[in-house]
């Protein structure tokens, strides 16, 4: 009997130690790749590096010509919306909300999901119907109620532009422009806007001083009490999935049934992809569809146990939180959360006059 | 020499208040990098993310098929102690010490796609030694070896509303855990009651097997065949079933948020004759002239804000055969006991709680009727995600019997070290 004791002691010692031998990191917190497939430490942590598919590597002459693009209303149908309308530096990579406005002042059915660090996401839009940022870059240029044009229609506008031509033919070495040309360059600027600074990836580095302790608290309560590493984990705070929070349905539809419209599987009716709650201060308000306004009203939202839904997702329960614990959660996400990073916080909209013409 | 007497009764006494076993997993903590609290109201007792995340067959519900199994993670083992030390008094005296008051083993996991298991060995602690000479030559051991639980879960069978588990396992007729309360010491005495001649404790975790269910309306329902014995060998040709029904309403599960009602029943066979032949591999051989026994009754769980109010009832009988006092009769006993606690300060660290427990037996045993109040501090360290520990202070005092009861004071102070 003493055999079997040490030796399940001893495997509990190794049980201490193994985790540290694969989980790398510092200040005791690991980095966590977010992926749906490779589901074990729900931690979160600092962002790894941007991944970057081989069908489109990234160049800066690339990355300047798809910043372009990002910031010309030229690829809308009546050349009044571009990429940046709805996905503006200015308020977080979203816009002011509850939902876009697009061409013709059309009231779009969600929120703007934010562009900073969507190179994360492994599907994109709400309902994840769009497998990369290249696929994803197609969407709003067709639809009817964003830029209103055509994808064909598009490209003849930017093919008669002799500064674009020049500069597609500079980057990609052919002419003339093709739409994949285009995505792929929009892509590519969207993969350089990422927010790796904040006072809480400096705490991981290390830092023991750029949090503070209220907000420290509410990391505590973020991946415990909070229940919120539940879903919001990994360098990007997400873990990439769908669930059906009981949102009040507020926006221009009555009924979004979201992720059902891609999978038909019934367990995803009006499931949402988790967001990244990285720079989310920057960009209320909230939900798919903006109905909850400050970070307050969220967290006031989660401690109820979501909404009233048939669908409502197992892990959404009650929370308990006290005002106090309130508090230091938001403290932790408005705060500690917000990026540090000039280079993508100050982002200028490239003025007409400096487009390619 | 009667003083010497008087101490070991109190020390046999101490013994039986001695606490089971309680559970706490840091092992599932460590894979998902969690705190204690996303499980935990604060350990060891669930919450209701927890619970789901039990009666998902320790996956989080969703992610069945995705998560690492135990192949893919570091051993998945946990352990708990608990050491401190005990002021026991009586009428007789008072006695106190510092004593290790249990030690569990724990393994637990996803070994596949909707198939976990559950393993829970108690290991023997001799206090103060196994080979002590004095009072019973050591024989009254803190803690006896057993595996308490070892149980493998199918889940998802028809998807959460029909789920298996096998082995030996805390039985979910038990409405409010006693492996999982805050009380260290023996926390319910209602479970722990034993009639004359029956060796049935309702506090045991039983081997058999037991299906449940949690629909999205708020039902859940658990019912098992099972020996009814413990651990111990099944001498009945008979097997021991079990249902309960549980409803909670508004949202939660009743563990943490909502309020929950539930009943349950309980109905099993001993067998009166033994012929005490030891037959391997299987135990006893069977015994003849099975009687029967029930136990039925209702609980309630209520919450609002981080305040949780517990209440169980339940109504015991067995039949006469079992009877030793009044053999012309059945007999019949009720119990219950009602638990406040609460969770305070940030992140649930401090734990207050108070606690009152009743057995009514029969008027011609009343020498047994039990009246019982308990009051609990626990403060935890820490929000941890490797280990944690608690400081925890627990009063109980006791009355046994109506005329001339024996009044017990048992103060308890300890370290409870989850790893």
């Amino acid at each position: 009997m003493k055999t079997i004791t040490l030796v399940f002691l001893l495997l509990v010692t190794l049980s201490i130690i193994c985790p540290h031998v694969y989980a790398s990191g510092n200040a005791g917190e690991s980095i966590t790749y977010v992926s749906v497939q490779s589901l074990g430490p729900q931690r979160i942590g600092n962002l790894p590096p941007v991944p970057v598919p081989a069908s489109n590597p990234q160049s800066s002459l690339k990355i300047l010509l798809g910043k372009q693009l990002y910031f010309d209303t030229r690829l809308s149908k009546n050349n009044t919306i571009s990429c940046s309308t709805c996905h503006s530096p200015l308020m977080g990579w979203s816009d002011a909300g509850p939902t876009s406005i697009g061409i013709h002042g059309q009231k779009g059915p969600r929120r703007a999901p934010p562009v900073s660090n969507a190179a994360y996401n492994h599907l994109q839009f709400w309902d994840g119907r769009a497998a990369s940022l290249e696929e994803q870059a197609e969407g709003p240029i067709q639809n009817p109620v964003e830029m209103g044009n055509t994808l064909d229609n598009a490209v003849k506008t930017l093919n008669s532009i002799p500064g674009y031509v020049e500069e597609f033919k500079e980057v990609f070495g052919t002419t003339p422009i093709t739409i994949k040309q285009v995505v792929d360059a929009i892509a590519a600027f969207e993969r350089t806007v990422v927010t790796t600074d904040s006072p809480f990836d400096r705490y991981i580095k290390g830092d023991r001083d750029a949090m503070t302790p209220l907000e420290k608290q509410g990391m505590a309560i973020f991946n415990g009490k909070g229940h919120c590493t539940a879903c919001h984990w990994g360098g990007y705070f997400s873990d990439g999935r769908f669930h059906d929070l009981g949102t009040a349905q507020t926006g221009p539809l009555k009924i979004d049934v979201g992720r059902y419209a891609v999978t038909g599987n019934p367990k995803d009716v009006r499931a949402f992809k988790t967001p990244t709650v990285r720079d989310v201060a920057l960009r209320p308000p909230y939900m798919h569809d903006g109905s909850e306004k400050t970070l307050e009203e969220v967290v006031d939202f989660y401690n109820r146990g979501g909404g009233d839904d048939s669908n409502l997702d197992p892990l959404i329960v009650p929370l308990g939180l006290t005002a106090e614990e309130k508090k230091a959660l938001i403290a932790f996400m408005s705060r500690a959360l917000t990026s540090l990073n000039p280079e993508v916080n100050n982002v200028e909209p490239i003025p007409v006059s400096e487009l390619p013409k | 020499m009667r003083r010497f007497y008087i101490f070991l009764s109190m020390m046999f006494v101490l013994a039986m208040l001695l606490p089971k076993s309680a559970n706490a997993i840091p092992a599932f903590a460590r894979k998902y990098g969690f705190t204690c609290t996303m499980c935990h109201t604060a350990y060891p007792k669930l919450n209701d993310f927890g619970q789901r995340f039990r009666d998902n067959g320790y996956q989080i519900p969703g992610q069945e098929g995705l998560e690492k199994n135990v192949f893919e993670i570091a051993p998945p083992l946990s352990l708990r102690t608990t050491a401190g030390f005990s002021i026991y008094n009586t009428q007789q005296g008072t006695t106190s010490g510092f004593n290790i008051y249990g030690l569990d083993l724990l393994a637990g996991g996803v070994l596949h796609k909707n198939i976990s298991f559950l393993l829970i060995y108690t290991p023997r602690i001799d206090e103060p030694s196994a080979d002590y000479t004095g009072p019973n030559n050591g024989n009254n051991p803190s803690q006896l070896a057993s595996i308490e639980s070892a149980n493998i879960v199918f889940s998802n069978i028809i998807q959460n509303v029909f789920n298996i588990r096998i082995g030996r396992f805390e039985p979910a007729y038990q409405a409010f855990s006693s492996h999982r309360s805050f009380y260290i010491m023996e926390p319910y005495e209602v479970y722990t009651f034993t009639t004359p001649s029956n060796s049935f404790v309702f506090a045991d975790n039983q081997i058999g097997v037991e299906m449940s269910g949690h629909f999205r309306s708020g039902f859940k329902y658990a019912a098992g065949i099972i020996n009814g014995t413990g651990g111990n060998p099944d001498n009945s040709t008979y097997k021991d079933v079990y249902i309960n029904l549980f409803q909670t309403f508004g949202k939660g599960d009743g563990q943490s948020a909502g309020q929950r009602i539930g009943v349950f029943g309980y109905y099993g066979w001993q067998p009166t004759v033994l012929p005490g032949t030891v037959v391997a591999p299987t135990g006893e051989t069977n015994g003849t002239g099975n009687k029967p026994y029930y136990r039925v009754g209702g609980d309630v769980s209520l919450n609002w804000s981080t305040l949780n109010l517990e209440m169980l009832y339940m109504f015991g009988s067995d039949d006469k055969a079992f009877n030793t006092l009044d053999p012309n009769k059945d007999y019949m006993y009720s119990g219950g006991f009602a638990e406040l606690d609460w969770a305070t300060l940030v992140n649930n660290r401090l734990i207050a709680s108070v606690l009152y427990n009743f057995v009514l037996p029969p008027s011609y045993d009343d020498t047994r009727t039990i009246n019982a109040y308990s009051a609990l501090v626990r403060y935890y360290l820490g929000n941890w995600t490797a280990f944690n520990v608690a400081l925890h202070g627990e009063y109980t005092y006791r009355e046994t019997g109506k005329i001339n009861p024996l009044k017990e004071n048992l103060f308890t102070a300890l370290v409870d070290f989850a790893f």
